[in-house]
């Protein structure tokens, strides 16, 4: 499986996808946002430049986790890797094990190179526990999507998972409150919003910046969205090798 | 001549003295009973074949006789509507994990974005080969190609690579699929050489072709299959035999067919140019028939069927028979 891990790294770091819509975009993007509302006060108690530190993690840990998931799997059933892999001494599972794994290794480096670049270019400053709460955080809230991921590369072609990927990811990060404060929609969407396993992610790391301890409800409706994608994963997967 | 019951089997595939076999150490492949059909065409029917330790056995068949479906199931990949696949008296998947038999497709790509020498090292690390990277490199004619990337191979670098993950585990049985369809000539040449190198230590090979070359060139038995069946079972030699055709050729400056063809044993007659090819099932006959005649004919020249004569003797015959029922 470590093997396996260690392959699907190597692909995604040579792939401009991997580099460009999950590591360069969030913080091309915080450059932008911090630098228009960076030192307005932000919604959760702290500096906007904090704020939109913790969206922009949040959005590059959600493009990584999906594309090394989705996109690539639906290509590896198109091409027939997938078929390959089943003649060679390993099991289907650890293979699986290893593609959320490796969505989730990608994640990491998203997530901290947002935290530099805001400290380099804003000056934001965090004690040292509440770097490691919060990058821990962001990277756990991800597991879901990782396992969304999964259920989307065994339903999709490659196409239509890249698609739906990027459909995906407007939909979560807009909603999901990434974009600007959840507190500025009107009230039914902030109710739809606030369902939504990235503001919910994100919502974990706004509370840690405030310098409190995160809601048990953030925790409670990840949990239910990873029991829910699961379950679609699973049936996909199982129903995927006769498709094909 | 050949007991053509013990060749030409249509259903049990399973020779004699091999009924007595059935010790699973002594059978390195047992096909029971196979059948599959998709929708209303039955790609498989009912498919029985024995391949023993250290056979190099060659499937073949025209295309959509059922190569392919066979093998699929045989490896796992597709479970068969009846019947049995077993490989070292294991179920394909547990042979599979275990890396006892190893396999290499007709299609399908290997993982982009990584580089052979990554890929190998992976495989490798599988199932704790004996094999070293460099050894499996040369093995499978990769040399100075192990930074490439393997979305930037040509088909034939593609199929050398597919060999090496097939051989990485050092399986006892090697499972081929069309190996060549994808490469030229040359590739296909260097490609068998490296073969022969890697079962020469006693290893069993079963490969689906449809170049009868090939079959011809390193089988040392061949099951010719058609619609889903096999049709003929033996060395080659015993299939050519067991066809029963002969081929005599000559040169003659007389016009027409039609006095040939009423020579004793002669089944067809052709003329080309001066140059008259009888298919004959008693040489003999026919040779003394000419010699007896008032002909003119010259360079004479008496050969056993070609493979491709057997082939579309038996391949023929499957499909008249099955398009009957």
């Amino acid at each position: 499986m470590v093997g396996y891990l260690k392959l699907e790294i190597l692909r995604s770091l040579r792939d401009p996808r991997y580099l460009v819509l999950a590591l360069a975009a969030p913080v091309g993007f915080y450059i932008l946002f911090a630098g228009l509302f960076g030192n307005d006060a932000g919604a959760y108690g702290v500096a906007a430049k904090v704020d939109i530190m913790v969206s922009m993690g949040v959005y590059g840990a959600l493009w990584a986790v999906l594309q090394a998931t989705g996109p690539r799997i639906a290509q590896d059933r198109g091409i027939g890797w997938l078929r390959q892999i089943r003649l060679l001494p390993v099991r289907p599972n650890a293979i699986l094990a290893a593609r959320l794994l490796s969505g989730m290794a990608l994640a990491a480096p998203a997530i901290v190179l947002v935290f530099i670049t805001a400290a380099l270019t804003h000056g934001v400053r965090l004690e040292a526990g509440q770097w490691i709460a919060l990058g821990l955080l962001l990277w756990i809230g991800s597991v879901p999507l990782a396992v969304l991921g999964i259920a989307i590369g065994h339903a999709l072609g490659a196409e239509s998972a890249f698609g739906m990927l990027y459909g995906l990811s407007v939909v979560l990060s807009a909603l999901g409150g990434l974009w600007m404060p959840i507190s500025m929609f009107p009230n039914s969407l902030q109710t739809v919003g606030k369902l939504l396993p990235s503001f919910q992610a994100a919502n974990l790391g706004w509370r840690v910046v405030g310098g409190h301890a995160p809601f048990y409800s953030s925790f409670l409706v990840l949990i239910v969205w990873l029991i829910a994608f699961a379950a679609l994963a699973l049936y996909f997967t199982r129903r995927a090798p006769s498709s094909r | 001549m050949i007991d053509e019951g013990r060749m030409i089997q249509s259903t049990t595939g399973v020779a004699p003295d091999e009924d007595r076999v059935n010790t699973t150490e002594q059978v390195a492949v047992r096909l029971d009973g196979l059948a599959k059909s998709f929708g209303s065409v039955r790609a498989v029917d009912d498919l029985s074949l024995v391949i023993r330790p250290g056979e190099t056995v060659a499937l073949l068949g025209p295309n959509g006789a059922g190569k392919t479906t066979t093998v699929s199931m045989l490896l796992g990949l597709l479970t068969p509507d009846s019947g049995t696949a077993s490989v070292l008296g294991m179920a394909p998947t547990a042979a599979i994990q275990s890396g006892r038999i190893g396999a290499m497709l007709q299609e399908g790509n290997l993982m982009p974005g990584v580089r052979i020498s990554e890929l190998l090292d992976y495989v490798l690390s599988l199932r704790s080969s004996p094999m070293t990277r460099a050894e499996l490199v040369e093995m499978a004619q990769l040399q100075g190609m192990e930074k490439r990337r393997i979305d930037r191979l040509s088909g034939g670098q593609t199929q050398r690579v597919r060999f090496a993950l097939a051989i990485a585990s050092n399986p006892e049985v090697l499972v081929l699929d069309e190996p060549t369809s994808a490469m030229d000539v040359e590739a296909r040449h260097d490609f068998w050489a490296s073969m022969r190198k890697y079962v020469s230590g006693g290893r069993t090979v079963l490969f689906a072709t449809h170049y009868l070359e090939e079959a011809e060139a390193f089988a040392s038995r061949v099951v010719v299959i058609a619609s889903g069946r096999i049709v003929a079972d033996g060395t080659v030699a015993e299939l050519k035999r067991g066809a029963g055709m002969r081929t005599v050729q000559f040169q003659s400056r007389e016009a027409g067919a039609r006095q040939w063809q009423a020579l004793a044993g002669v089944k067809t007659a052709d003329v080309y140019r001066e140059r008259v090819t009888l298919k004959t099932t008693d040489a003999d006959a026919t040779v003394r028939a000419l010699a007896g005649g008032d002909f003119d004919w010259k360079d004479l020249d008496v050969r056993g069927a070609s493979l491709e004569d057997v082939f579309m003797e038996l391949v023929g015959n499957g499909h008249a028979r099955n398009g009957g029922n």
